[in-house]
């Protein structure tokens, strides 16, 4: 399918892993800390968690929209579940499923009503943020809601504090590793059946290689601390059926169709504005994954969780190559961009770095990933 | 009388086309001269020219403003030279009022702030000269089209502009607001004013002008004085000239007793804005094999009329339409695919392509369905297909994986047509397809046509250029102001009748 999507810019994507190891070899010189298996599983966390967020963002940008309630949207369907599970008493599936309901309604309702009135998403979804996060607040009154009574484990607190079993965890990333490139070979044979060119058998083996290498690798750095932490499959999970969706489906090409050029898409026979709330249903699916994890990684739901988690969202695709006016972008390059901001955010914490300087530092890396979004789209 | 502006030689070059050929034209003080000509004859690429949005050495040939050479960098230099265009987008600020944009970055002023009294008190000076009731603080927003114009013909006044031109004035402007502007253009002509006047309403032309230039084909045929002409002389310098070898040769298939494939009864529709026309009675037959040309002039409502049949375009009052003998009235672009109705669109740019994206994402863009399995694409069944129509098109790029945007006019032509044929539908809408093309590229999608209808399809072909309508078509409706203005079959067509059943005048 690669003959189905432009060659992005070289330069990104030399920049990407530059910067990646840049930020690694910064905070890893100041704390050596920094690359021990704990605060490497710790990084790795939330990395899932901004990653699931990015990953649901990168559907709604490639159309040419945004989301600004995705934060409030976080801390609100984690403070429904919490509730349900701490003062309501439900069993904790039971009131994940709930929350998970509430937020494809809130997003399909917000979809809905870009698209039949015609209101522009940026402000509906600014909307949004307030509105949900006063919602949130009522939820939650204030107060601090734990995600589990006492001492009982369930399943929203196990989100966070369960980690793979060690052989399981090692099983499960090798099983990975044959399972992508056993799709990769069939694909190759395939292609090449139908005449269809592909890169050299050299370069498509040292992929493979440097992908099995990768997987194995952080397997087996999880295992020096406690294991596969379960966010991280929730990610591997979300990642790999957005990249399903995006590239193997109609449903992906029509998002990229109408961020590209929205008149074509709809004299292409599109249509347009179910594609558009679908995208945003799916919003709903990645909002209420990442309330769960963020809320059981702090314990409890507080006032502020999820706070500004949009826009580390947005940054991490736009860093990753997405496009803010549509159309372009890949779920390779969101799950960098997300490495990247996690990195940062993780790295700063670590050296105590003051909240107002990390403030500071997180609106800078937005500004300058937008800054090359636009120089890159301008040379286009 | 003194001529303010001469033309001589002018020769514009666009890449692949000869856009204006050792056009020679005389302007002089005083005189409302108009340009008549076909689209595509060179009259817009003139104004350019004169404008200043062509500079100087991006064309040949010389431009004369008062006798001495006029080497216009930008517009404000021709500005500056005392020449004002006005064409059909206005240059005005709606939030901003009446005299606002009449003094428009020239503001009066007292200090170095704006002085209001003063502005409105010479807006309201200008507008009684010119006998307009109109509000100086009024927001021009708030006014109709003709009105708007008005203004920005008084802003030219205020410039000490001394050469208006005005591009298809009352394209858009109502009988009345049409008096008022001739009315107005008459005092500017008393006052010394030079004015070139483009528009296809030859009654206009022959209401208001002195002189008539005919361009065609990008050359200068004549000028002549209005008193000494008729219209029908003037279509006949505007139309005179002969097909070329272009066409494949054409023999219309027999049709008795076949029913058509596209079959139009009767519509009625309402343009979602004003400036587009309403279309009205509008009935037609298409068989198989068959192509039917629409001719019209800019704004008669062509590319409209197959947008609403593809269920992409205005409100259907009355009227219904059938689709190889079934219902079509429910029209969506979907639909209409799905139903083997297809449109290759007019301007690739805007309409037809995703241009930051692949030659093979945009080729199968209309036909994803037919490459799904069970919610799945088939990309290697995808690609397969592409490959068929990248060579059959003879699409000039590199590969399938090339960006779209790259390619040439002609080229991303070929991949509209190709991704509209991809459907395999049974009747093909295909708007203005050679557009700014070579003629190569010109021979090449002419032939694809002919192919089309060997194969059985029917085609609705629009088109501005006659000679390409009537080399194409086995009949040919030319429609005028939204309704049909004549209809004609081949061995009938002769310029002169579609251009005055376009202009509405029986011939």
């Amino acid at each position: 399918m690669s003959e189905n999507m432009p060659t992005p810019g070289r330069i990104r994507h030399l920049a990407m892993p530059l910067a990646l190891a840049g930020i690694v070899v910064f905070f890893a010189t100041r704390e050596s800390a920094f690359l021990g298996p704990r605060n490497l599983t710790q990084l790795l966390v939330e990395f899932s968690i901004t990653g699931t967020l990015a990953l649901g963002m990168f559907m709604i940008l490639l159309t040419g929209q945004i989301d600004l309630a995705a934060g409030s949207g976080v801390g609100l369907i984690g403070g429904i579940a919490a509730v349900l599970v701490f003062q309501q008493g439900w069993p904790a599936p039971l009131a994940l499923a709930a929350g998970l309901v509430a937020a494809i309604l809130l997003w399909t309702l917000m979809g809905a009503l870009i698209v039949r009135q015609r209101i522009p998403a940026f402000i509906i979804t600014l909307g949004g943020l307030l509105v949900l996060k006063g919602m949130f607040w009522l939820t939650i009154q204030n107060t601090t809601v734990p995600v589990a009574r006492g001492d009982q484990d369930n399943l929203y607190s196990l989100l966070t504090t369960y980690y793979v079993p060690k052989p399981m965890g090692l099983i499960l990333a090798a099983g990975l590793a044959a399972l992508l490139a056993g799709l990769a070979q069939r694909r190759r044979r395939e292609r090449l059946a139908n005449g269809i060119p592909e890169p050299s058998l050299n370069r498509a083996r040292a992929i493979t290689a440097i992908q099995s290498a990768g997987i194995l690798a952080v397997a087996v750095v999880c295992n020096l601390f406690r294991g596969l932490p379960v966010p991280l499959l929730i990610l591997a999970g979300t990642a790999g059926a957005v990249h399903f969706l995006t590239r193997h489906t109609p449903f992906g090409r029509h998002l990229y169709a109408i961020g590209g050029n929205e008149e074509a898409a709809v004299l292409a026979g599109i249509e347009v504005n179910r594609v558009l709330i679908g995208a945003f249903a799916l919003m709903g699916v990645a909002v209420a994954l990442t309330g769960f994890m963020t809320t059981a990684y702090a314990g409890a739901s507080t006032t502020t969780v999820g706070d500004l988690m949009e826009l580390d969202a947005i940054a991490a695709c736009v860093i990753g190559g997405t496009a803010l006016k549509g159309g372009r972008g890949t779920v390779t390059g969101v799950i960098f961009g997300a490495l990247i901001m996690a990195a940062l955010l993780n790295g700063m914490t670590l050296l105590a770095v003051s909240p107002e300087v990390k403030f500071i530092a997180r609106g800078v890396v937005l500004a300058l990933a937008v800054w090359m979004d636009v120089r890159l789209g301008a040379r286009e | 009388m003194t001529k303010v502006l001469a033309a001589r030689s002018l020769t514009k070059r666009f890449p692949g086309v000869v856009a204006l050929r050792e056009v020679t034209f005389e302007l002089r003080a005083g005189e409302i001269h108009a340009l008549c000509g076909e689209n595509g004859a060179g009259k817009s690429t003139l104004i350019k020219l004169l404008a200043g949005i062509h500079p100087h050495g991006s064309y040949e040939g010389t431009l004369e403003v008062d006798g001495g050479p006029a080497e216009f960098g930008s517009i404000r230099e021709a500005e500056a030279a005392g020449i004002a265009v006005i064409t059909q987008e206005f240059a005005l600020v709606d939030a901003l009022s009446v005299a606002e944009n009449i003094f428009l970055g020239r503001e009066p002023k007292r200090g170095w702030r704006v002085d209001w009294l003063e502005m409105n008190r010479r807006a309201k000076i200008l507008l009684a000269e010119f006998g307009l009731a109109l509000d100086p603080e009024t927001p021009v927003g708030r006014l109709g089209i003709g009105q708007k114009q008005l203004v920005e013909i008084l802003r030219a006044v205020d410039k000490r502009t001394r050469i208006l031109v005005l591009d298809e004035p009352t394209a858009a402007l109502t009988q009345q607001e049409v008096a008022v502007l001739a009315e107005q253009l008459r005092k500017l002509r008393a006052r010394g004013t030079a004015c070139i006047y483009i528009s296809h309403k030859l009654e206009e032309v022959f209401a208001l002008a002195d002189r008539i230039t005919v361009l065609r084909d990008g050359a200068s045929v004549c000028t002549l004085v209005a008193s000494e002409t008729t219209a029908k002389d003037v279509i006949r310098h505007m139309v005179g000239r002969e097909l070329g070898e272009l066409f494949p040769d054409r023999v219309t298939p027999a049709k008795d007793g076949v029913p058509p494939l596209l079959r139009v009864q009767n519509l009625e529709v309402t343009a979602p804005s004003r400036g587009n026309a309403d279309l009205h009675g509008i009935s037609f037959e298409l068989h198989a094999g068959e192509v039917l040309g629409i001719g019209g002039l800019m704004g008669a409502g062509r590319t409209e009329l197959l947008l609403h049949l593809f269920g992409a375009w205005g409100q259907r009052r009355r009227g219904n339409v059938w689709l190889a003998g079934r219902p079509h009235d429910d029209a969506t672009p979907r639909r209409s695919i799905a139903r083997g109705l297809v449109l290759a669109t007019e301007d690739r740019r805007r309409h037809g392509l995703v241009l930051g994206q692949t030659v093979g994402f945009n080729l199968s863009l209309a036909s994803l369905d037919a490459f799904t399995r069970g919610g799945l694409l088939d990309a290697t069944a995808e690609f397969t297909r592409n490959r068929e129509f990248f060579s059959a098109l003879r699409v000039k790029a590199p590969d399938l994986a090339a960006c779209v945007g790259s390619l040439s006019g002609g080229n991303q032509q070929k991949v509209v047509l190709g991704k509209a044929l991809m459907t395999a539908p049974q009747v093909v809408m295909i708007d203005e397809p050679t557009r700014g093309i070579d003629v190569g590229a010109k021979a090449e999608i002419y032939a694809l046509i002919r192919r089309l209808t060997n194969e059985g399809k029917a085609v609705l072909l629009v088109s501005s250029e006659l000679p390409e309508l009537m080399g194409l078509s086995d009949r040919i409706l030319m429609l005028n102001r939204g309704t049909v203005g004549g209809t004609f079959t081949r061995g009938g067509f002769q310029p002169e009748m579609l251009l005055a059943a376009a202009m509405g005048r029986a011939a």
